[in-house]
């Protein structure tokens, strides 16, 4: 059995985990810091591009207050060192030497052009798990192509069925291609920790393609088997399904209200309500009972009386009587929503970070709820905070040697 | 402890029981099982999973995407036999992992207490939909509506639009992908800190911790994030643009200087991408509408695809908007080794599992390779085809009292 090691209220033990990642992997890191893991995050002397992306407070720009570079580096640490240099690199190998993890998403080749690669890191430290995530991976046709949140939503699929039929395509907002790659290489990395900690000893290297992320989260759409199968390609159909009837966001008092029906059970409850409501009762025809498959010829009746029905409510009123009423009705939130929302609170997401450039936040850490772990407590370092400790600390420079360093622009 | 080199999953020795149907749980249970544990899923004939009915043009061939490499059982934990039986299974197993609520849970005998006597140190992984704590945990959800729930859907399109959804279960997938790093940590955690974790997930909460930035912005501004279509704060052009053929698009965008002389030298330097009103990003921002329009007018006169190679050729960045078409038949994918042909078995509501007819169906592999111990595809089991190996080698039943317990429709 291993030596048992420092968890506290972690999930994840401190593992050095270096972090050359831009917003390709930078919610990998993130979601192992607020775990437990000891991540540092490598950023060029004059810092991480993430910290000039804003949102910044009273959108004044300041290396310390990007909310982007805020939200995607909890829990981490920082130091600055400049790997295009030849001291640079050779102190990124001393680093490495002790490192549990390297995660970087690079331009493909840059840290071998480097001498940074993992072939040249695990031969003094055969345990090093190293990913790589990149918009299409490492090997292929399109290894090399470039990318973006855009491209990499484009090139996935995703944007095909996203947005109204006959409009063009349309990305889901938020960047939301940061999470998809990210998570499977969280996945893969703790896989690769287990191997190694619990197994055999032996570290790997583990590509990550973003394009193949982004693809599997909207399996149930199917498009390449629909093109197997059918010669169909899906596309897009809008905000409202066309398959399961009523299923999307519809209209209500004050804004919007999504709901779905699937069941034959849930159908005569909803039909029963808004016979209730409106007393129309041609939405109790016996044309309409069933399943899906019997409601979908006749969609645009159905839409037509349940914003007869909606209208006649606010959203929240819909939630709960829908929801007293086995009708799955949900409400369609913005983040203030999300922020005021009892059941998020009760479930424990929120942890609040001080940071002396913004004052406490609520920040949405916990994807877990457990009494038996929490996440970590610390708001996203500043630029190069971490310098002395591990430069100093771990590696052993000397004042003079660090000051030598700054002057040379290596930290 | 095997000697180095020896083991080659990643998880060899785990073994997993997964009870619970639809996208984010059996998802989880197909990425661990990929990577190498042993996962057992537990169904039965008389209620079978509705995702077994999906896509409604081909009932189940959807299946090997979430169902892969595993161990499929049938048992009625409902039943007092299938109860004492599933205890048994969870006595020898790592990790149970459920999506069904307590109080059905307590009601079958399973519940937590119950499963933590069967084995004191199980890692048990709970997913709900809104929460187990707080004032929704008996409300019902779905992933595909989730999105609208946690924030995203009024974070995409353009001001004043429908809140826009991906038409696809989508928040189930955050849910199902940020399981496995748990559990396999918790694993991690028993074998080396001597303590289990029993954990709780939630789809709704797995959505709003992807908020992002915006969260912050609202605590620190007061203000929404503006809605962008495909527009970015600081690029143009940036978006989709029309090009030859029936609904085909392709997306550019063009950040920086050095990437705007790259796309304006493509398209041969025409006189309007030297006008002053382009001249600077911020002038492409303040100008974007004609500007989108002078793109559109070159890329309709070719093919996506080809905008896509000549851009991609100088260093901008752009894609087709891809296709199923293009992802089935995609050189790159199949380099790769991504999506890989499966059988499935045709589902048939009233009729029992052993009865349905096989078909050939396609199904990706990992989104990640690994260096030392390769993911696996594995083989695609119908529902119960596992039960000699579970209820004999594993558990020692004797083909008699298999038989039996199937004629009372206990392992069925």
């Amino acid at each position: 059995m291993p030596s048992p090691i420092p968890y506290g209220d972690n999930l994840i033990a401190p593992y050095r985990v270096l972090d050359l990642t831009d917003y390709k992997g930078v919610f990998c890191t993130k979601i192992m810091a607020d775990y437990g893991a000891d991540v540092v995050r490598i950023e060029p002397p004059l810092g991480d591009p993430g910290r000039s992306k804003g949102p910044f407070p009273n959108d004044e720009p300041g290396v310390e207050s990007s909310t982007y570079f805020l939200f995607y580096n909890t829990n981490k640490r920082s130091i600055t060192l400049n790997l295009e240099t030849d001291l640079g690199q050779t102190i990124f190998k001393r680093l490495a030497t002790k490192a549990d993890v390297v995660v970087e998403s690079l331009a493909i080749g840059y840290l071998k052009s480097l001498g940074l690669d993992y072939e040249s890191l695990s031969g003094s430290n055969p345990g090093l798990v190293m990913a790589s995530i990149s918009p299409f991976g490492q090997t292929g046709p399109w290894k090399d192509l470039k990318s973006s949140d855009l491209i990499a939503m484009a090139a996935s699929g995703y944007m095909q069925i996203t947005g109204e039929p006959d409009q063009p395509p349309v990305r889901q907002g938020n960047e939301q291609s940061h999470f998809p790659g990210a998570q499977y290489a969280a996945v893969a990395i703790m896989a690769a920790l287990y191997h190694r900690d619990m197994l055999s000893g032996e570290g790997q290297y583990i590509d990550v393609s973003q394009q193949e992320a982004l693809i599997t989260f909207y399996t149930d759409a199917h498009p390449a088997l629909a093109w197997m199968q059918m010669e169909q390609n899906v596309t897009r159909v809008g905000t409202n399904s066309t398959l399961v009837i009523p299923l999307g966001a519809y209209p209500c008092q004050d804004g919007w209200i999504s709901a779905g029906v699937i069941t034959p059970r849930e159908w005569d409850s909803l039909a029963q309500w808004i016979y209730e409501v409106t007393g129309n009762d041609e939405i109790l025809n016996e044309k309409y009972k069933g399943g899906n498959q019997e409601r979908a010829p006749h969609m645009d009746v159905i839409t037509a009386l349940f914003l007869e029905f909606s209208a006649r409510f606010t959203a929240d009123e819909l939630f709960h009587q829908g929801q007293k009423r086995n009708l799955v009705f949900l409400p369609v939130n913005d983040v203030s929503d999300l922020l005021h929302d009892t059941q998020l609170d009760a479930s424990h997401l929120w942890t609040e970070l001080n940071h002396d450039q913004t004052g406490v936040l609520k920040y949405p850490l916990g994807i877990f709820d457990s009494e038996d772990f929490a996440p970590a407590q610390s708001a996203a370092p500043s630029l190069g905070q971490d310098n002395q400790s591990i430069y100093e600390g771990e590696l052993g420079l000397t004042a003079q040697e660090m000051a030598g360093l700054r002057s040379a622009r290596v930290i | 402890m095997p000697a180095a080199g020896m083991a080659k999953r990643a998880l060899e020795g785990i073994r997993i029981v997964e009870l619970g149907p639809y996208v984010a749980l059996p998802l989880t249970g197909r990425i661990l099982a990929s990577l190498g544990a042993e996962v057992i899923k537990v169904e039965t004939n008389k209620v079978l999973d509705e995702m077994a009915f999906i896509p409604a043009w081909s009932k189940g061939a959807g299946q090997p995407d979430y169902q892969r490499h595993k161990k499929r059982i049938t048992l009625d934990v409902r039943t007092d036999e299938g109860k004492d039986l599933l205890l048994r299974l969870l006595a020898v197993s790592d990790v149970f992992m459920t999506n069904f609520r307590r109080n059905i849970l307590s009601r079958w005998g399973v519940d937590f207490p119950e499963v933590r006597a069967a084995r004191p140190d199980i890692v048990i992984m709970w997913q709900t939909g809104l929460g187990g704590n707080g004032p929704y945990y008996t409300y019902k959800s779905f992933g595909i509506l989730v999105q609208h729930m946690s924030g995203v859907s009024l974070m995409s399109g353009s001001p004043g639009s429908p809140p826009v959804a991906v038409n696809t279960s989508y928040s189930d997938y955050h849910t199902g992908v940020f399981q496995p790093t748990a559990i396999i940590a918790a694993l991690m955690r028993r074998g080396m800190h001597g303590k289990t974790a029993t954990m709780e997930s939630s789809i709704f909460r797995s959505g709003a911790v992807t908020a992002g930035p915006a969260i912050l912005d609202y605590q620190l501004n007061n203000r929404l994030p503006e809605r962008r279509d495909n527009r970015d704060s600081s690029a143009a052009p940036h978006g989709v643009y029309r090009c030859q053929g029936d609904d085909r698009y392709c997306a550019i965008s063009v950040e920086g200087d050095e990437q705007w002389a790259a796309f304006c030298h493509v398209l041969g330097n025409p006189a309007w991408t030297q006008e002053l009103r382009f001249s600077t990003a911020f002038a492409r921002l303040n100008n974007q509408d004609e500007l989108d329009r002078m793109v559109g007018e070159w890329t309709i006169q070719l093919t996506s695809k080809k905008v896509m190679d000549t851009l991609q050729q100088a260093g901008v960045p752009a894609s087709i908007v891809s296709q199923g078409q293009d992802l089935h038949d995609s050189e790159h994918l199949k380099a790769r080794d991504f999506y890989r042909e499966t059988n499935y078995y045709v589902a048939e509501r009233g009729t029992h599992a052993s009865q349905w007819d096989e078909g050939p169906s396609l199904s990706w592999s990992m989104p990640f390779n690994m260096s030392k111990t390769p993911v696996e595809f594995g083989n695609y089991s119908n529902i119960g085809e596992d039960n000699s190996y579970v209820f004999g080698d594993l558990l020692g039943l004797s083909p008699t009292e298999i038989a039996r317990l199937s004629e009372r429709e206990v392992i069925y």
